[in-house]
Order: structure tokens, then C-alpha cells, then sequence
């Protein structure tokens, strides 16, 4: 393969699965989809298997291979041109029903030559409870349609029989056409430029170029995990359910050239939709795998092939049918994700080459709260707040972590503006914040979180109802690293009775502890947001790096000025003592040797 | 007419990064150009260089020139170079309390990525924000808060304000003020009244409202352009002031205009106080005109593209019309101000050549040589293979007279490097490498046209493509025909592309006006909104001196559907007052927009349409300057054939001989058939295999593709 028309052509993948997001952003125009990025395009080889990944939500890179796998399997023989698939089984390969695959073959002279897929959050799925996240359900036949594989499109139409069948079991059908519409664009646009490419380049070329792709990743990867120590790295992630305490546990070994993850031991399934499938769990892992080791290499099936994974059947990590998995993304999901970021980042720390692309955990608990009802324009507004997409970054091997810097597994998301949600939803904002301490102390200090709290207003139903799906407020979900410390837990208060809900009282709280009404710690259920109530939510801070009583004092110093971390927290936790705005450096050191005794203390006594 | 010596002169000069450019016209004269390098921070040292280069040119003392200069336009880098070297005023912040966050926080990773190319985005552990041009501690909330009808709910502490603008002027001693408050831009009160106090208080605080610098929702981003605006506004004020001052001594005092991102000019005293404006106004200049030169030549469907030493650049004109930036950035800072939108990739004539150091596969860009130590075969130290040295290995470039001869260049040391850095680890031989790295730089910017053309919807078939810039005429004719597009045009001005923009703009001033209707909404709903808009807008252009007949007023308004996140700007057509056939007429014409931009079937009518901002473009109109046709020659190109040498001929696969052409010998009617090359002192111009270049009436080169 000669290596110019490789480069052109490698340039030009990356082009296409660019120019199918912009396709899908355009004309899907939802604020989950163009504010927070939740969205994927990808393109695959004729087996499925992943060709370029594009940068959206990555743990849907290896489930959309999946989900084409699938749609081989079940369709052979009978796939034709022009065709679309529709998959949003996550016992198929989806993660939750609400996030639908929609894969679509792409043939040249006849012959099918590779795959495109995409996904996107749709706007609601016909769930016991609208948008999708279902607190309340027990089984997956409570949480909307699903289908393993059914053709939406044949030969370039739209089957009206299974597109209307899909709209009669969504709420807002209108807004899910849409989304829909905008995925069999971006398809659409895949293949013509595909098939371009492939005109221009002749398909043996583009066949072998694509070939070589894959296995240059493969020989990289490989590469660079002969760089890094062999050895047994673990982590474990705990979170919490209305009292129920679910554990994932990975042991992840490398050995040469190879890597693998294993999650014996964690909890068996939940009753609760946090539990997520098989392919959910390969995903998961593989969403900071693609980052943190291959940020440098194209995300494709090549980076794959050195990977194994033993996930037992029946527990959180690989439900069995029909346990319910609609909070699968915000719950086991997530700690994947989480627990891979720990043991993959320990693997780093131990190389001196590559410790400095080390990071404790971002936005561990990615807290999720919809929020449905009657808009003050009296329309039927759906929607997630976009905070969760503001995350909190991990302290990292060579610099702390970002303040609301948002999160791994989708590198591009955003969260929107306060003016932007109030004009969309019968809310005001009382606050929105960076909180001060959030982030986990360390060498390098974890990224801190957002707070913020909502009244309603102008509601013409006197409010509107919310769903948290909050893992992560009993236990820090943003583990630390090398001795950083977690950072701080989740929080969410409904609070009733408060002044700054009722009109006149001219009460303005910059703060939970100023708000007068009563409060109740939730994390999990639906819940009104009415009348005189308020909803505070705190989300979680990045994981620390590194011992805090290393960091240097004028750090700690800085970070007080700045007002991200406390006079309180610096003397308490850094060990740094501070008079008049200045380090008190003899006062720092013999309070650091004081934290250090105390620290072998209980070691000393047994 | 008057020959050169009575003449009167408009005076055009451009800065940028690298070099500033004069371009002077007078009626009946030929167009005279002049080049120096810029002469950052004191810019103005390079700009009475320009001028006086191209004095030179006309046998005059430039002082002899500005005096007989009725006109005097400018545009600069000064704000982008304020940004970019960080040397903006200590700035402050005043944001609603509980709120103060705001800029710090980005929304979120969205600072954190922005601006950041593929690569970079893949590897989020290597990523920051750019550090904030407001640190935290200059950061004061201000008890207030305004909601999202406009309505108060929480009125102003005038006590708390003076305290926080006390707090930052004398206890932080910061020298300018942003103030940027929820929801300012539907009632403006409150940010108005801490101007006032502000003045009160310290009064030779520079302040910017965001109200008044970015009247648009999204608090973010109105905060950030306040704080950009707060930040270079002094610097721009005082080299506004100091161009003015400079021109005086040299015995200029007429009107003097400065060039916009948006593609108008404004007068230098309200320019002074829009640092924003000046963001980006060479590229935008480059936009306007290559407009102007498509409509002397009859085309209003342009693709303009300008490469030079380190970057890539294009915008599009269709019907005369051109997009404007949806999130523009600057550095890393996120703005919301009309700005043309010209795209770009790290692809010049300085673009570093190299290897993938884990595959093996070659990149071109983005780093870049620059100037110095430049290309390799430049002789001044440059070691690394860069665009310029392939092209000169590929055969397009004479080692004898590069930049008239004044640069000999080093071929032999080009072979040497570009063989031990590049052919040899692919195996391949030197001009084989040479070529391929040519057509991975040409296709790479036939995907950034892709991107901005077929991507939107428009068909780079329908276009003529103008090539501006030292370099883009020798890769021109490959990306143009792998683009298919109608021809391809080589201005004469092509080197000194934003400088002719500056005197081919009107002046004009925007304004606008946000506010939620639903569509269709009664005519006289909308009138309300635009009638004291038109009032002042007119008044403006009056007291600058236009006469009624030169004045126009366009209108447009952002329309969405309903629960939909895109807004598309729709001009409205017909006189004013809008009428109920004007409404209906704007809302079908936002529907054919929406579709064209956005795709077949992306249109969402379910929940309605609605408008949300009332735009308002008031035009003065500038005197064109008017070129003067030359009388046309024969074809035969013959007198101007310098020699003969082999070149990368794309049609052969490899090198094949050409004919060489002297660009200053040829006249106006010569046809030179390809495949050839064009030298001249400035660029130089391929003509591939089937390719003919004419030289017209004005000197262009106008390439005919095969």
C-alpha cells in the first residue's frame, strides 16, 4: 500500500464521519444532541467491526460494532443497498433503550463494502417515566420499545409501518421523528461520501488502505503496551442505591502485548436499571481505554484485538434479561468506566515514561437529572440538565485537575447556559458555581464540581416534576490516585418551604446553607419541583493525585486565594498554615508533621 | 483624466501578522502596492513603511502622497496580537451574585476543547483552558437579577456595586471593568447604572457592558466577549488614536476608516471603542474583496482562498452573499460579534514536512517553519523539510528568481534534507516523495473546501475560485480541478489580498435587537421594534457625512422552529414597512434557507416557527475605486517565454517539461497554454497539463481547468 494514498485516504475517513456529526447535529437541532454532544458516528468494515471511531460518546464505538454484528447475523442474506437498521436492545448491544443504533450498510458496485453507524439520545422512548431514566422499573419491560433489529428504511424509503409503529410508543413523536431523521441523514451522508472515496481511490485501494488501518492500530497499541509494566493493577467502585450498596470490581492484568479486564466479584444484579449489559461493560472500559493509551492512535477494531474481557453472567456488569438497565449510563456503566480509568492509569504511574498521562477519576458519579413537564409556553418540555455534562476533572500526573472541566468517555461535551435552560424550562437559578473543596486533595488537586440551585417559575401548572438518578452521594465515586485523595460525593437536597420560591419574600441564597426551607437528602425517585420548592444539586469533584502534604505550600496558598479550596480544608488536610494570606512556613511544617504522625498513629498502636 | 500628478489618492493598509500592506489607488492611474514587514507592538512604523514603498513606486515622498489621500483605510492585528502576546489591561469582572463563575467555568469542558484540532481532542489528559484574561479574584458579584422576560426580580444594590468596583479599582488596581449580568441584553438597566457609578468612581476605567457589546442570550459568551472587549479596549482605543495622530503629522487629516471581522468599516472614533470589531478583519477584508473583484468580473459565486507561509485560509461568497461565524474564537476565547467565517488549516509554504514517528506516514502541517529560519532551501538555518522545498523539488519553483532573485535558493541542500528525512524512510525516490507529499497538501485542503462548501449544502461546481497569497498558485490548479469548480481567478492584487478589500467595503454599522415573536406575528409588532433602530442607524450615517441616496438599510431576522437549537439569519426582502405578504414572504424564505443549510427534511414545523433576534445592517456607500481596462494583446504568450524545465505534471504521473513564463513580459490578451509555470516577483502561478492561464483586461491570470 503505497503510503500517500494511505494518508488521503486516512484524512478523508476522518472527514466523513465530521461532515455525518455536523449532518446529524443540523437536523436533529435537540439541545442534548448539539449542547452535551451525546451523540456517536462511526464507520465499520464489512464484518462490523470498527473502522474509525469518531469522537462522541465512546463507549458506543464497540457497542454500535455490535449492534452491526447483530444486524449481519440476523439479516443475512437479506441486506440490501439503501437500507437501515434500527437496534436499541441493550441485550443486543445498546446500553439503554433510549439510546438507539441506527446501522446502515454501504454498498459499492453491488457489494457491501462497509458499515456506518450512529446514535443518539432520543427524546423520550415510551418508558414509565418520560426521557427514559426509570427509577421505578424492574424489569426492561418498563422501560420502553426495544428491538433487537428491525429495518427502518429498505432500499432508500422510509418503511412507514415501522416508523409510525416506533412513534405510537414515544411521547412527543414530533421530536422523535426528528432525531431519528437527523441519524438517516448522517447515514446517509456516510455512504455518498464513502462511496466517493471509493470511486476516486478504486475499491481495492480503499479496502486495503482501510486494512492497514486497522492493523497499524493494532501493531501500535501493541507497541505501546510492551512499553508499559506488566503486573495486576484493581480498583473497586462502590455506589449506592436507596440503600442498596452495588460494588464493581476489576482486576486488570498486562502481560507483554496483551490486556486484560476482569470484573469477578462484583455485586450480582440490582433490581434496579443502574445494572448494565455484556457489550455495555466492553464499552465501558473501552471509553477511557481509547483516550488515555490511544490518544494518539485511530480508535478502531485494531485496538481491540489485544483485549479480553471476563464479565460473569448475572451480575451488575452482565445482567441477565430481563433486568432493567435504563440508568445503565449514570450507574454500572459508569463504574466501569471509572474503575478502568483507576487500573489503567495505575499502569501508567508505574512507567516513567508515561506517568505523566496518569489521571484519578472525572465526574464519577455523572448525577443525571431530567426534568419533565409544562413549559411556561405551555409546551411538554423533556430534558436533562446539561450540568451533568459540566463533570469535574481528575487530578492528572502532572497537573491538577480542570474546575467543571467535564469528563473522559466524551471528550467533547458542554454544558448550557443558565439563560439557555431558564428560557427552555419553568426554572430560575438561584446560583451556579465551581464549589470550593469538591475536588479531592492531592499533590495535584482534583478538579472541584458544580453547584447550583432551581426554583420554579412562570410554571404554568405551578411546577414541573424532576428525576434524580444520583449514585455517589454515601461514597465518592471519583477515586483518587497514588495516594490523592476522592473527591467529594454528590449531593442533592429537595428543599421545601424555601423563601426564595415564595414571590416577595426577596430572599436571594448564594448558598445551600442560606436557603430557609426544609431540607431532604434524595438521590433517587421522581420528585415535584413546585409551589415554594427548590432543588439543590451539588455534583461531584475529580479524583486527587498524589499525597496533599506534598503539594507545595504556595499551591495550597493559591488555591485559597482563588477560593477553590478553604482556609479550613488547606490548614486540615494540606497541612498548610496561612496568616495574613501568606504561608506560615515554619507553622506549615510542624503542622504537616503533625498529619504525618497522626496518619502512622493507629499503625503504631496495632 | 488626470494623470498622476493632480491626482487625489485613497490610501489602503492592512497589518498583519507578518507584513503590512499598502495599496493605493487614484482614478485613471494604475493600482500601486506596497509591502513592509509589520512592526508589532508599534505597529505604526510598518504601516508608514507600506505607505512609503509604494510612494516610491509612484516617485513620490509618502508625505507628498498623504497629502493629495482623500481617503485613508485601515485594518490591524492590534487586537488579535493584544490576545494572542496576553498584554491587555488588568481587567475586572462584575457578574450577578451567585453567578461569578461564569467565565471561569466555560460551560464546562466546552473551554477546555474549543479551538483544539482533532488530535488534540483525543487526548483530554493533555488539555487545559486557556488561563482566564479575568482571574478569579478580579471576579466581584453584584446583587441584582433581571429574568428571562426582561423583568426584575431583584433590583440593583448600588451600595454592594460601589463597594465591589471600589474593591477592584483601588483595591486590586485594575484599569478596565467588564460588567456582564443575566438576561442585560432584554433590560439593560442594571448595567447601565454601574456604568454610571463606574464613571463616578474611577473615571479612567475603560468599562464594556455586555448589554452593549453583545446584546444576545447566553451568558457565557456574552460575558466572554465583554471581558475580551474590556481587556484590549484601551490598546485599540490608543492605537486607533495614535494612527490618527501619526497620519496628521505626516499631513493627513481626512477621514480615516478601520475595517471590521464582519467585512464594513466603521469610522475611526466609534472603531476606537469596539476592540471586538477589529478581530479578524484581514481575512474578512480578503472576503469583501475578492467580492468586489468577482463582480467587475460578473461572478458572484466565489470560493477565496489565501495561503501564505503558515496557513490555509477560505471563505465563500454566494449571490454576493457570505455566512457569518456561528462560535467564533479568538486565541482560545469564545466571542460572539458578527465575523465573516473563513476557514483555515495549518497548510503553508512554511508547513513542516514530516513523518509519523509511531507509522511512518506522512503529515504536512500544522507546524511551521514561519519565516525564519523558514524552508530549508531559504539557506537561513532551516533544517526541517517544509511545502516550499517540495515544491521546489517537484520543479515549480526557480531556484533563480524567487522573490525577484532576491533569495537564491538552495535546491541542492532541499535534495539532501528532504532525501535523509523523508524519501529515504518511505523508499521511495526524491521526486516520487516530492510528489506524493504535493498531493497529500492538495488534497488536504480540497477536504477543508469540502468542509465549508459540501458540507453546507453548496456545490463547489457552481464557483469560481480565487487564488490570494504567496503560494496558493501553485497548488491551485490540482485542488481547483480535483474540486471541479467553473475556473480559477489569480488577482493581480493576490499578494496583497486584505489591503484591496479595505477599499473595495462600505461603511457599516449593525445593530440589532433581541426579542422572542412567534411567527407570524402582526407587520406593526415588528415595525415597533425596527423603528428606532432605522432612526438611529440613519442619524449615524448622516452625521458621517453620507448623503440620503447613499445610504441603505437592510434587515434581517433570526428565525427558528420551535424547540430547535439552530437560528438562521433571513434577510427580508421588499421596502419597509413590512407588510402581512413581508412576513409571510420571510417566514418561507427562512423555510427554503433552513432546508438549503441544513438538508432536505430537517425542517421541524410541529411546534412553529418563531423570530428571536431583529438585525439591522445600515450601509454608507463608498466610492469603488475603478480599475482601468487595458487594451488587449494576442494570444501568442511567446515575448514572455523564458526557458524550459521539467515539472510535476499531474496528468503524466511524474515530471514532464513545461514552458517558463516571465509574468511581467506577458500582456493583457496572452494565453499560456500548460502544462507551464509563471513566475513574478510575488507568486508563483502552475498551470497543469489542459490548463490555459489568460491574462485579462486588469492583469489576473484567469485559469481555464481542463
Amino acid at each position: 500500500m503505497d503510503p500517500i494514498t494511505f494518508s488521503i485516504v486516512r484524512h478523508r475517513l476522518f472527514r466523513v464521519i465530521d461532515e455525518a456529526v455536523i449532518t446529524l447535529k443540523h437536523v436533529s437541532g435537540s439541545a442534548i444532541t448539539n449542547e452535551g454532544h451525546d451523540l456517536m458516528v462511526s464507520l465499520y468494515r464489512a464484518d462490523g467491526s470498527l473502522l474509525m471511531g469518531g469522537v462522541g460518546f465512546l463507549h458506543h464505538l464497540t457497542s454500535a460494532a455490535e449492534a452491526c454484528k447483530a444486524v449481519i447475523r440476523r439479516f443475512e442474506g437479506d441486506i440490501g443497498e439503501g437500507d437501515v437498521f434500527l437496534t436499541n436492545c441493550p441485550y443486543t448491544a445498546a446500553l439503554h433503550t433510549s439510546d438507539i443504533y441506527l446501522v446502515a450498510p454501504i454498498h459499492h458496485g453491488g457489494r457491501l463494502v462497509a458499515w456506518s453507524a450512529c446514535f443518539v439520545h432520543v427524546y423520550d422512548i415510551g418508558a414509565m417515566v418520560p426521557g427514559g431514566f426509570s427509577p421505578g422499573s424492574r424489569d426492561i419491560f418498563t422501560e420502553g420499545f426495544s428491538s433487537p433489529g428491525i429495518r427502518l428504511v429498505e432500499g432508500g424509503r422510509i418503511r412507514r409501518d415501522v416508523m409510525d409503529t416506533v412513534l405510537n410508543m414515544v411521547r412527543a413523536p414530533e421530536m422523535v421523528a426528528l432525531d431519528l431523521s437527523s441519524m438517516i441523514a448522517a447515514n446517509n451522508v456516510a455512504r455518498e461520501r464513502m462511496v466517493a472515496l471509493i470511486d476516486k481511490y478504486g475499491s481495492k485501494p480503499v479496502d486495503r488502505a482501510c486494512a492497514m488501518l486497522v492493523d497499524q492500530s493494532e501493531t501500535l497499541f501493541r507497541a505501546r503496551l510492551r512499553e508499559l509494566p506488566d503486573g495486576r493493577w484493581e480498583s473497586r467502585q462502590y455506589f449506592d442505591v436507596e440503600g442498596e450498596t452495588c460494588r464493581v470490581l476489576l482486576a486488570m492484568t498486562k502481560e507483554g502485548d496483551a490486556l486484560a479486564f476482569d470484573f469477578t466479584g462484583s455485586s450480582p444484579q440490582s433490581r434496579y436499571g443502574i445494572n448494565c449489559t455484556y457489550w455495555a461493560s466492553w464499552g465501558g472500559f473501552f471509553a477511557p481505554l481509547f483516550p488515555l493509551l490511544c490518544y494518539d492512535i485511530v480508535w478502531n477494531d485494531g485496538v481491540l484485538r489485544p483485549v479480553t474481557m471476563i464479565a460473569p453472567e448475572g451480575t451488575i456488569v452482565n445482567c441477565t434479561r430481563p433486568a432493567p438497565v435504563s440508568l445503565a449510563t449514570v450507574g454500572a456503566i459508569q463504574s466501569v468506566n471509572n474503575a478502568a480509568c483507576t487500573c489503567i492509569s495505575k499502569m501508567l504511574s508505574a512507567s516513567e515514561k508515561y506517568a505523566g498521562e496518569a489521571t484519578a477519576v472525572w465526574h464519577g458519579s455523572h448525577f443525571a437529572i431530567f426534568l419533565f413537564g409544562l413549559n411556561q409556553r405551555r409546551q411538554e418540555a423533556i430534558g436533562i440538565l446539561t450540568e451533568t455534562f459540566g463533570g469535574a476533572g481528575g487530578a492528572r500526573g502532572r497537573a491538577d485537575g480542570i474546575d467543571v472541566g467535564g469528563e473522559i468517555p466524551n471528550p467533547i461535551g458542554r454544558m448550557a447556559n443558565v439563560e439557555t435552560t431558564e428560557a427552555t424550562f419553568p426554572v430560575r437559578y438561584l446560583f451556579r458555581r465551581a464549589r470550593p473543596d469538591t475536588g479531592g486533595p492531592g499533590l495535584y488537586r482534583g478538579g472541584n464540581g458544580i453547584e447550583f440551585a432551581l426554583v420554579p417559575h412562570d410554571a404554568p401548572e405551578g411546577g414541573i416534576d424532576y428525576v434524580v438518578s444520583g449514585k455517589g452521594t454515601e461514597f465518592s465515586m471519583s477515586e483518587g490516585l497514588g495516594g490523592g485523595y476522592p473527591g467529594a460525593p454528590c449531593a442533592f437536597r429537595r428543599v421545601r418551604n424555601d423563601d426564595a420560591a415564595r414571590p416577595g419574600a426577596n430572599a436571594h441564597p448564594r448558598s445551600l446553607e442560606e436557603m430557609t426551607g426544609e431540607k431532604e437528602a434524595v438521590s433517587w425517585g421522581v420528585f415535584p419541583l413546585g409551589g415554594e420548592d427548590a432543588l439543590y444539586v451539588r455534583s461531584d469533584g475529580g479524583g486527587g493525585l498524589g499525597d496533599p502534604l506534598a503539594r507545595p505550600p504556595e499551591r495550597v496558598r493559591a488555591d485559597v486565594e482563588a477560593g477553590a479550596v478553604s482556609e479550613a480544608v488547606a490548614d486540615g488536610i494540606y497541612g498548610v498554615v496561612l496568616a495574613d494570606g501568606a504561608v506560615d512556613a515554619g507553622a506549615t511544617e510542624s503542622r504537616r508533621r503533625a498529619l504525618r504522625t497522626a496518619r502512622l498513629a493507629p499503625a503504631a498502636g496495632g | 483624466m488626470a494623470g498622476e500628478g493632480g491626482a487625489r489618492y485613497v490610501v489602503a493598509t492592512d497589518v498583519g501578522g507578518t507584513c503590512t500592506d499598502a495599496v493605493v489607488f487614484a482614478p485613471g492611474a494604475p493600482v500601486r502596492l506596497g509591502k513592509a514587514l509589520s512592526t508589532p507592538p508599534d505597529f505604526a512604523a510598518g504601516v508608514l513603511a507600506a505607505v512609503r514603498k509604494a510612494a516610491d513606486d509612484m516617485g513620490m515622498a509618502p508625505g507628498a502622497l498623504l497629502a493629495r489621500t482623500t481617503l485613508f483605510v485601515h485594518g490591524s492585528t492590534v487586537v488579535d496580537n493584544t490576545l494572542l502576546t496576553r498584554s491587555g489591561a488588568r481587567t475586572g469582572l462584575l457578574a450577578t451574585a451567585g453567578f461569578e463563575d461564569t467565565l471561569l467555568v466555560t460551560r464546562g469542558a466546552y473551554g477546555r476543547w474549543a479551538g483544539l484540532t482533532e488530535d488534540g481532542i483525543k487526548h483530554p489528559v493533555a488539555t487545559d483552558r486557556a488561563p482566564p484574561l479575568v482571574p478569579g479574584a478580579l471576579i466581584r458579584g453584584v446583587p441584582e437579577r433581571v429574568d428571562y422576560k426582561g423583568a426584575v426580580l431583584r433590583p440593583l444594590d448600588e451600595e454592594a456595586a460601589r463597594c465591589a468596583i471600589r474593591a477592584l479599582v483601588e483595591g486590586a488596581g485594575v484599569e478596565a471593568i467588564a460588567v456582564a449580568f443575566l438576561w442585560s441584553f432584554y433590560n439593560p438597566a442594571h448595567e447601565e447604572r454601574v456604568r454610571d457609578l463606574i464613571r463616578e468612581i474611577a473615571p479612567e476605567v475603560y468599562v464594556t457592558l455586555s448589554s452593549a457589546i453583545a446584546p444576545v442570550p447566553g451568558e457565557y459568551e456574552r460575558t466572554s466577549t465583554a471581558a475580551i472587549n474590556a481587556y484590549a479596549g484601551r490598546i485599540a482605543r490608543d492605537y486607533v488614536t495614535g494612527l490618527r495622530a501619526l497620519l496628521r503629522s505626516e499631513g493627513y487629516d481626512g477621514p480615516l476608516l478601520v475595517m471590521q471581522g464582519y467585512g464594513g468599516l466603521l469610522p475611526a472614533e466609534e472603531a476606537a471603542d469596539r476592540a471586538i470589531g477589529m478581530l479578524e478583519c484581514g481575512p474578512a477584508a480578503g472576503v469583501i474583496g475578492s467580492r468586489y473583484l468577482g463582480r467587475l468580473m460578473g461572478d458572484d459565486d466565489i470560493i477565496a482562498c489565501d495561503m501564505g507561509g503558515t496557513t490555509f485560509k477560505v471563505g465563500v461568497i454566494r449571490g454576493g452573499a457570505f455566512d457569518y461565524a456561528r462560535e467564533p474564537m479568538v486565541d482560545r476565547y469564545h466571542y460572539v460579534a458578527p465575523k465573516i467565517e473563513v476557514a483555515s488549516i495549518g497548510a503553508g509554504g512554511g508547513s513542516i514536512v514530516a513523518l509519523d514517528p509511531g507509522t511512518g506516514v506522512p503529515r504536512v502541517g500544522p507546524a511551521s517553519a514561519g519565516a525564519r529560519p523558514g524552508p530549508v532551501c531559504y539557506g537561513l538555518g532551516g533544517a526541517e523539510p517544509t511545502l516550499t522545498d517540495v515544491m521546489l523539488l517537484v520543479g515549480y519553483m526557480d531556484p533563480g528568481t524567487f522573490l525577484g532573485g532576491s533569495i537564491a535558493l538552495d535546491a541542492a541542500a532541499a535534495r539532501r534534507v528532504f532525501a535523509e528525512k523523508i524519501a529515504g524512510p518511505l523508499g521511495l525516490a526524491v521526486e516520487e516523495a516530492a510528489i506524493g507529499i504535493y498531493r497529500i497538501a492538495a488534497a488536504q485542503i480540497t477536504d477543508l473546501i469540502h468542509e465549508i462548501t459540501v458540507e453546507r449544502g453548496l456545490d463547489p461546481r457552481e464557483f469560481v475560485l480565487h487564488a490570494f497569497g504567496g503560494t496558493c498558485g501553485l497548488v491551485c490548479g490540482v485542488f481547483g480541478a480535483d474540486l471541479g469548480v467553473r475556473r480559477i481567478v489569480i488577482p493581480y492584487t493576490a499578494s496583497v489580498n486584505a489591503a484591496f478589500g479595505l477599499v473595495s467595503a462600505d461603511v457599516v454599522h449593525e445593530y440589532s435587537v433581541t426579542k422572542a415573536l412567534p411567527a407570524p406575528s402582526p407587520a406593526r409588532e415588528i415595525e415597533a421594534i425596527y423603528a428606532p433602530m432605522a432612526a438611529r442607524a440613519r442619524a449615524q450615517l448622516v452625521a458621517e457625512g453620507f448623503a440620503e441616496s447613499d445610504i441603505r438599510l437592510e434587515r434581517s431576522i433570526d428565525l427558528r422552529y420551535g424547540r430547535q437549537v439552530h437560528e438562521v439569519t433571513t434577510p427580508v426582502r421588499g421596502a419597509a414597512p413590512m407588510d402581512t405578504a413581508a412576513v409571510e414572504r420571510l417566514m418561507a424564505d427562512f423555510e427554503a434557507l433552513y432546508e438549503r443549510k441544513f438538508g432536505a427534511g430537517s425542517a421541524y414545523r410541529a411546534a412553529g416557527m418563531e423570530m428571536t433576534m431583529f438585525r439591522l445592517t445600515a450601509r454608507g456607500l463608498m466610492e469603488r475605486p475603478r480599475l482601468e481596462a487595458a487594451a488587449l494583446a494576442a494570444p501568442d504568450p511567446a515575448p514572455a517565454r523564458t526557458g524550459r524545465r521539467d515539472i510535476f505534471v499531474e496528468a503524466a504521473g511524474g515530471l514532464a517539461p513545461a514552458e517558463i513564463y516571465d509574468f511581467d513580459r506577458l500582456a493583457p490578451g496572452n494565453v499560456v497554454p500548460g502544462p507551464a509555470v509563471i513566475h513574478s516577483p510575488i507568486t508563483t502561478i502552475v498551470l497543469q497539463d489542459g490548463q490555459s492561464g489568460r491574462m485579462d483586461a486588469y492583469r489576473n491570470i484567469v485559469m481555464e481547468l481542463a
